[in-house]
């Protein structure tokens, strides 16, 4: 059982060795494995690394790139996926993971079969994966610092994600960082919105009778313009809301601004990240040197930029970034 | 023993007693004005599940293995195709609606399809449908995020002397189909297929009609859901549908509705949504770490449950 493990991983590395020497990444095939596609972020995502890939295909930089989806958001059908993708041979394997640890098995099998594994959003933590990780925890601070330039203090409420997805708990620790160093602010409620506005509506709906005011919301992202619905609805005063750059939030954003000047700021990870990835895999599968683990910046939006990005952005997407080969390039360097 | 068998018959009283209670704890602990504005809301909020309850209650009582899995992709679908063609005037909310009915009717018909013609049993059938038609919605849509009629959103978010409208439509309608369900043919052919089918199909039922009837009800309402939703929220969302699946379920059986059908109430789903809506209200009031208000969640919905079906008549 051992030795047999020792070739695998022998062969493994042979394999390594032969891509290295290969300069030309004409005839490999880098399939996206992705866990969800329900809500408008995942949709703006695939939407991304249909029109790069497809234009790296038909230039011949790459021999295929589809993209697929499993159904239920499971993590034994993305396993499931992940081992058919190994069975069809594709050289690199770009992985938006359900899961941070459950899927380590299948990725291990994937490295062992000689295939590059690269994770980005939901990234996985088996060593011999890549990872293009999100500072989630300097998005969450960079919100409460927008705030101290912004108020004199008073107190927040935080709309959170999923509960039990990390990227909740990293931001959310962000944002807990950020008010412990800024003593002014104050915490006095927290509700999970699910990064999706109907959820965090009905939640904050539900918190705002037993809050005192509200001088601003930290969110994660896609939750803004429900809460912003919520406080409208129960006749409140609009607080100041950090956005997350959907479209819905934007618009919102504007035309409060038209009509009253209000200023706010917006952040979020742009789904073009995804994009990042791909070319990530294909310097891989050309021999370049890339570190394990990389770090892409987060896309912040603001009252200077707002229309810009508004105009940018398709009615119901998010405000996106697509990636190049060379910016791919100067984020490897940079990272 | 008269007033306990009364108390054992109304299986729904475990539900607003449930809502009732926590409702209280809230109002207790923020004191204040701030307990009728938490009535409220939940009003506002539980109108939606309400109305997606009904359906699902309908179906759940045709008996064993019958349940609507499609609800959230229907409320998806129709919310989109709504928003989409009324694009925000006022003068296409009819059309608007008619084609989110349309979108129930074509849910309805096709799960009956699967069922009846294919012989798919429903929660594989309705499972399946609601993936074709959630990836409708989304070639449809791709999230598009168009506001609703100005009129649609009003009356959606109305209050007449601080109750919501939408609640107060939803209680009359819930009454009339309490009246469907106990007086009328189609009511009383339901509970009859879902305690024994054969029985009732020997009663001359036409079986499979009563069904029909049943599954395009559950998509209709969906659908309804749908373009209400999207009225109240500011416009239709790909996910919006997606907490409603386990929540349509909840409340009929919170409510009193047996799982293994030919029991069936409605009261009990307004009181079942509204302490759905309050628990996590008050959990989140009580600023409750996440973890923990999910696993209170799952043991007070387990008690309510156990208290409710615990004291069944002797036979």
């Amino acid at each position: 059982m051992l030795s047999k493990l020792l070739i695998g991983v022998g062969a493994a590395a042979l394999c390594a060795t032969a891509t290295i020497s290969l300069a030309d990444t004409s005839d490999k095939r880098i399939a996206l494995s992705n866990n969800y596609a329900g809500n408008s972020w995942r949709q703006a995502m695939l939407a991304s690394w249909e029109k790069v890939t497809g234009a790296a295909v038909a230039d011949g930089t790459v021999a295929e790139a589809p993209a697929f989806t499993t159904a239920e958001n499971q993590v034994t059908e993305q396993a499931a996926q992940i081992q058919n993708m190994i069975l069809e041979g594709y050289d690199a394997i770009v992985i938006n993971a359900a899961s941070p640890d459950a899927l380590n098995g299948a990725v291990k099998q994937a490295c062992d079969a000689g295939i590059v594994v690269v994770s980005f959003d939901g990234i996985v933590t088996e060593p011999c994966a890549y990872r293009i990780a999100v500072d989630f925890h300097a998005m969450g601070k960079v919100e409460v610092e927008y705030l101290a330039t912004r108020l004199d203090g008073g107190d927040l409420l935080e709309i959170r994600g999923l509960a039990g997805v990390f990227v909740d708990d990293e931001i959310s620790a962000g944002i807990h960082e950020g008010v412990a160093e800024n003593p002014q602010f104050k915490i006095v409620g927290s509700v999970h919105g699910d990064w999706a506005q109907d959820v965090a509506q009905k939640a904050v709906a539900g918190i705002l009778p037993s809050l005192p005011e509200i001088s601003a919301v930290v969110t994660q992202g896609g939750d803004g313009y429900g809460a912003a619905q919520a406080f409208a609805a129960a006749g409140r005063p609009t607080p100041l809301i950090v956005m997350g750059n959907r479209y819905d939030e934007m618009l919102w954003w504007k035309e409060q601004k038209d009509a009253n000047g209000y200023e706010t700021m917006s952040v979020s990870i742009a789904p073009g990240v995804g994009t990042l990835a791909f070319w990530v895999a294909q310097m891989i599968l050309d021999g370049k040197e890339v570190p394990q683990d990389l770090t892409v910046p987060f896309l912040t939006i603001t009252q200077d930029t707002l229309e810009d990005s508004l105009a940018a952005t398709q009615p119901g997407g998010v405000a996106n970034v697509e990636y190049s080969l060379e910016d791919a390039m100067a984020v490897v360097s940079g990272g | 023993m008269t007033s306990l068998t009364w108390i054992s018959q109304k299986a729904w009283i475990w539900s607003f007693v449930g809502a009732f209670v926590v409702w209280l704890a809230t109002a207790l602990y923020i004191g204040g004005a701030g307990g009728t504005a938490v009535i409220t809301t939940a009003l506002s909020f539980a109108t939606f599940t309400v109305i997606v309850g009904i359906g699902q209650m309908f179906v759940i009582t045709t008996g064993p293995g019958n349940v609507d899995l499609s609800i959230p992709a229907t409320i998806s679908f129709s919310g989109a195709v709504a928003m989409k063609i009324m694009d925000g005037s006022n003068a296409m909310l009819p059309i608007g609606f008619a084609a989110s009915m349309a979108c129930g009717l074509v849910v309805g018909l096709f799960n009956y399809i699967l069922i009846r013609i294919l012989r798919i049993p429903p929660i594989i059938a309705t499972l399946s449908s609601s993936f074709l038609v959630l990836s409708t919605a989304i070639a449809y849509g791709r999230g598009l995020k168009i506001k609703p009629p100005p009129l649609l959103a009003e009356f959606a978010t109305a209050r007449l002397l601080g109750i919501p409208v939408l609640a107060i439509v939803i209680i009359l309608f819930a009454v009339v189909m309490s009246v469907v369900l106990n007086r009328t043919m189609y009511g009383r052919s339901v509970l009859a297929i879902g305690q024994n089918q054969r029985a009732a199909w020997l009663a001359g039922i036409n079986v499979e009609r009563i069904r029909f009837y049943t599954y395009v009800l559950s998509a209709l309402l969906a659908a309804l859901c749908g373009f209400l939703l999207s009225g109240f929220s500011g416009g239709a969302s790909l996910n919006m549908g997606q907490e409603y699946l386990l929540a349509s379920i909840a409340v009929v059986v919170i409510g009193g509705t047996s799982v293994a059908g030919g029991k069936a109430n409605v009261p009990g789903i307004w009181g079942a949504a509204m302490f759905m809506f309050l628990l996590v209200t008050m959990l989140n009031t009580f600023g409750v770490s996440a973890g923990i208000r999910l696993i209170l969640t799952g043991l007070i919905i387990v008690a309510v449950i156990t208290i409710a079906g615990g004291d069944k008549p002797p036979r």
